[in-house]
Parts: C-alpha cells; structure tokens; sequence
C-alpha cells in the first residue's frame, strides 16, 4: 500500500508525499531496494510512458523529476548501505555554446528512472569537460544535448576530442536535441540518435544490458 | 506580379501566379551587411539595411522581423547575452525571476522605457516606408508566456505553473498589458499583419487545456486589439504536435507558420484537408535538416511541400522556423528557386 502511495505520489509531482511514503517504508523495514524498484523507478516510468503517449507534458515531468530526486535524497544512503549498484551510468550535457537544458533535463530524470546513475554536467559543456567526466566517472553512455542549429556542430568536436583522449571505446555517444537527426547522428560518429527522451531511456537501457 | 498581390491573394485562398516563398532569412542576412550579431541585434538601422538587402537579393515575399526572443524580455530588465554569431539570449545565471514570489513584481512596462521593442518599431516603420509598397512586412512579436520563461528560465517556469499559478498569470497578465501597447505601436507602422510567437502551444511542452489557461486567454486579449487596428493575426510555433484547433479558436488567425504536423492531423495532405481552407499555411521546410540535405534533397521536399499544399492558394512556402543563421545562403536560393520552378499555378 506505501509503495503504491509513493507511486502515485511520485506521479504527480509531490514532494512531500513521496518523502513521507519513503520514510514510512523504511520504518516499517521495507527493503531499500524495493522502494526504489516499486516506488520510484516503476512510477517514473509509468511517466515516462504517458510522456511518449502524450498524456502528460514537460511541466508533469519536471515536477515528477523533482519528487524523484528528492526520494533518492532519503533512500539513496540506504542504498548504498545495503549495496544496491546501479544498472550503468550516463554522462550528460547540453554541448558548448548551447544553454538550453529541458530536454537534457527530461533525459536525465528518464535515464534515472530506468536505473542508471547520471552525471549531468550542465549546460554549455566543452568538449574538454566531456573528455575529463568520462576519465572520472567511466560511464558506459555520454549523452549530448543540443538546441540550436548554430550550437549542434559542437557534438562534432565532443566526439573528435574523446576519440582523441583514447576513450572512444569505451563509451557509447547517444545525441538528441530539436535539431538533430539519425542522419546528423551517423555522419558525425555517434553510436545512437534519440528523438526524445523516452527514446533515449529505451536506447539507454539496451546499452548497459 | 508584385509580392504583396502574390501574398495577398494567396492570403485570401486564390491562386497568384505562383506560391509565395520566404525562408526565414533574419540573423542570417546580417552578413549582407557584415554586421555582427550584436549589431544586427541592436543596431535598427543596420538590420532594417539586413532585411532590405536580403528580400531584394533573393525575391522574397514577405519580411518577418524576428530579431530574437530576447527583445521583450530585456526591456523588462531581464540581462541578456549578445554572442557574436548567435542570437542574443537571457544571462541563464541572472534570471530576472529568481524566485516563484517575483512574479508577482512584474508590472506592464511603457515603450517609452523600452528600448529593445521600440528598436522592433522603428524597424517596422523602416521597411514598412521602404518596402513596404511591394512586399508586405510582418511584425514578429514573442507571446507573453514564452517572454516570462525568458526571465525565469523554462525549467523553473513549468514546474511554477503547478506551485503557484496564479503568481504566473500575475506575471503572464502584467506581460500582456505591455504587448497590447506594443502591437498598438507596430499596427501604427502600418504593417499589414502581426506573427505572435506562441511557442508553448504544442504537444512539445505543455497540455492543450494547461495553454488555453496560461496563454491562451492573454493572447486571445492581444489577437482580439491586433484585428482591431484592422491588421492580420498570424502565429509561429515549430513545436511537435503544434494546437492548431485551440490556437484557431482563440485567435482566430489568417496564416499559421508552423513545422510540424498538429495534434489533431497524422500526416502534412490531412493539414491541407483540414486547416488549408480556413488559415493559410506557412512552412514547413526543417532548418535543421538544411545543414546536411544535398542540394536535390532541398528542392525535393520543396517539391514535395509545394505539391501538397498549394492548391487554391493558402499556402506560403517557407522554413518551418529560422534559417539557420549561420549557415551560407545556398539553400535559401534553392528554396526561392523551387518556389518559382514547382510553385506556378
């Protein structure tokens, strides 16, 4: 019943709600990993599959988003205390030049909701940010964002600048942005185009199978 | 024939001689002038000189005088950035609305004290004397709720419209007092229409329903004064899913300049079918996609467009959003061509 209200909670955006559903959870010694699996992830991708279908918007998701992070605040130390690991991990971020960070963002909460760790580096990140989060975190994903076309050449230069640091093999480069196309994806190198992040949430989870 | 006869009957739903064209050549056509952005950005004299070099060289049919979606914004006192080779943008770290109880500090602004829009006047009545006997020019005007999000940041603002709604309108109202004061100003140029840029109307970013409430009522208010100074309402919006039904309803547009197919169609021919004899249709080639496509891939798909929209008038071939700006003028040139080889009716 609490992983069902921290669900629903979770679904519209309510803070509160699902902090307290977690803490109820963890009093009644409700397994951390449980909570996380049936509470959070399976509501944020109840989200993410409306979001595809068009029956919620960025601004449900965003505040979903916000309920999320604010129940992995609580939960994540008792996580890691019973050593749950997390399915892969993502780097993210809007390419140099390009301030615009909705789509990043939905990426991000989406990434996280299928399970994977992310680090979201921002907005306007150059390709040497990029090189040096791949060297200290070792994701298996980069995902880059990008908005404008004036802006969506610099995902060019981010792949030149890992392949040249050595790491092109060990990473998988997802691209999307308004922009972008699989046709722009292919030509500058990447290994996967999403259209949205619904798309790059199922891309996501097949890379780190 | 003349661009404004071509236009005009193509607005009216009859056939010209052939489909009107303008890819949305703005900040691209500072380089006609070797200006840079910020120039070209600030400088009216020098972008209404962009805009009148880049409709002569290129034979285009209307002027849009989209500057950038900062214009309003700044003179509300929101910082903004002017890069060299891009268009001017909020500071994202100095957000006007730093909090969701700053809305409630907006309050409508006079264009006495508003530079940035009273630039966009001059260069309206600019063109309008220079150009404007031949080729009709559009005013472009931001709508309220995309210029709040430019001082709050869009993130914030979306989650803000379930915190506090009302602290939204207060800033969404305040915003729209200001803009009937501003296409008051741009009718009085006499330019024939004004585009409102209503960027959040789409299956993109928020629900039909969520936009009626926070934008749809406000720029009902502005349509309804625009119509009054007997000028045309158009309306862009390149979003994904765009509400061509709600955005009809409440504004009761002429023309719609759009990229993407609508909600309520699932294919570009059933756009045609269903809106073609009630708004003009304008677009829809993807700037993007101008980056990579090959020369035949562009007059390809203006072929394609032409072909399914241009029966009995009603359609404008055009970008569905800016050409690209810093890309050459090729493709442009391409797109004009094909308006006038696939275009004759």
């Amino acid at each position: 019943m609490v992983l069902q209200d921290i669900n629903q909670a979770l679904q519209r955006g309510d803070v509160n709600g699902v902090k307290q559903g977690i803490q109820e959870a963890l009093d009644s010694d409700m397994k951390p990993r449980v909570i996380l699996n049936e509470g959070l992830l399976s509501a944020m991708e109840t989200i993410g599959v409306k979001f595809k279908n068009n029956e919620v918007f960025v601004p449900e998701v965003l505040i979903a988003a916000r309920a999320m992070n604010a129940g992995m605040e609580l939960l994540k130390p008792k996580l890691v205390e019973t050593g749950v690991e997390p399915v892969g991990t993502a780097v993210l971020g809007t390419v140099k030049g390009d301030l615009h960070d909705i789509g990043k963002n939905l990426v991000r909460m989406m990434l996280e909701g299928a399970g994977l760790t992310v680090y979201d580096l921002g907005v306007d990140v150059s390709a040497e940010q990029f090189v040096a989060a791949i060297q200290e975190h070792d994701p298996h994903i980069v995902g880059l964002s990008a908005l404008l076309t004036t802006t969506m050449g610099e995902m060019k230069s981010v792949i030149q600048a890992i392949e040249e640091a050595g790491l092109r093999d060990k990473v998988k480069i997802m691209v999307g942005g308004a922009p972008v196309t699989s046709k722009f994806a292919v030509d500058i190198g990447a290994d996967v185009y999403a259209k949205d992040a619904a798309e790059a949430s199922t891309e996501a989870k097949k890379l780190v199978q | 024939m003349k661009p404004i006869e071509r236009v005009g009957l193509t607005l009216q739903h009859k056939e010209a001689d052939r489909v009107p064209v303008y890819p949305l050549l703005c900040g691209v056509s500072r380089k006609l002038v070797n200006a840079t952005y910020p120039v070209w950005s600030t400088d009216m004299d020098v972008c209404a000189e962009a805009y009148e070099k880049v409709t002569d060289a290129f034979d285009l049919d209307v002027i849009c005088t989209l500057i950038d979606l900062s214009v309003e914004a700044a003179d509300f006192g929101q910082t903004v950035v002017y890069p060299e080779n891009e268009a001017a943008h909020p500071d994202i770290k100095n957000y006007l609305i730093k909090d969701i109880a700053d809305y409630r500090t907006i309050e409508p602004i006079r264009l006495r004290n508003a530079p940035r829009m009273s630039g966009h006047i001059q260069l309206c009545d600019r063109l309008v004397k220079s150009k404007g006997a031949d080729v009709p020019v559009v005013a472009f005007v931001f709508g309220p709720l995309g210029i709040l999000s430019m001082m709050r940041g869009q993130s914030h603002m979306f989650m803000d419209l379930w915190d506090d709604p009302e602290a939204v309108k207060h800033g969404v109202a305040a915003i729209t007092e200001t803009l009937l004061e501003y296409v008051d100003a741009l009718a009085a140029t006499g330019v024939p229409a004004i585009m409102l840029d209503t960027l959040y109307a789409s299956q993109s970013i928020m629900s039909k329903d969520m936009w009626r409430e926070f934008e749809g009522v406000y720029v009902q208010k502005i349509a309804d004064r625009i119509r009054q100074h007997g000028c045309m309402v158009m309306i862009h919006n390149c979003g994904n899913g765009i509400y061509f039904d709600a955005q009809i309803e409440m504004m009761k547009p002429t023309a719609i300049s759009f990229l993407h197919i609508p909600d309520d169609c699932s294919s570009y021919a059933e756009v045609k079918e269903k809106y073609g004899s009630e708004v003009t249709l304008i677009g829809h080639i993807p700037p993007p996609w101008l980056l990579s496509a090959t020369d035949e891939e562009v007059y390809e798909e203006c072929r394609r467009e032409i072909e399914t929209f241009k029966t009995g008038g009603g359609y404008i071939l055009a970008t569905g959003c800016e050409y690209p700006a810093n890309l050459s003028f090729d493709k442009a040139r391409i797109i004009v061509d094909a308006a006038k080889k696939y275009g004759r009716y």
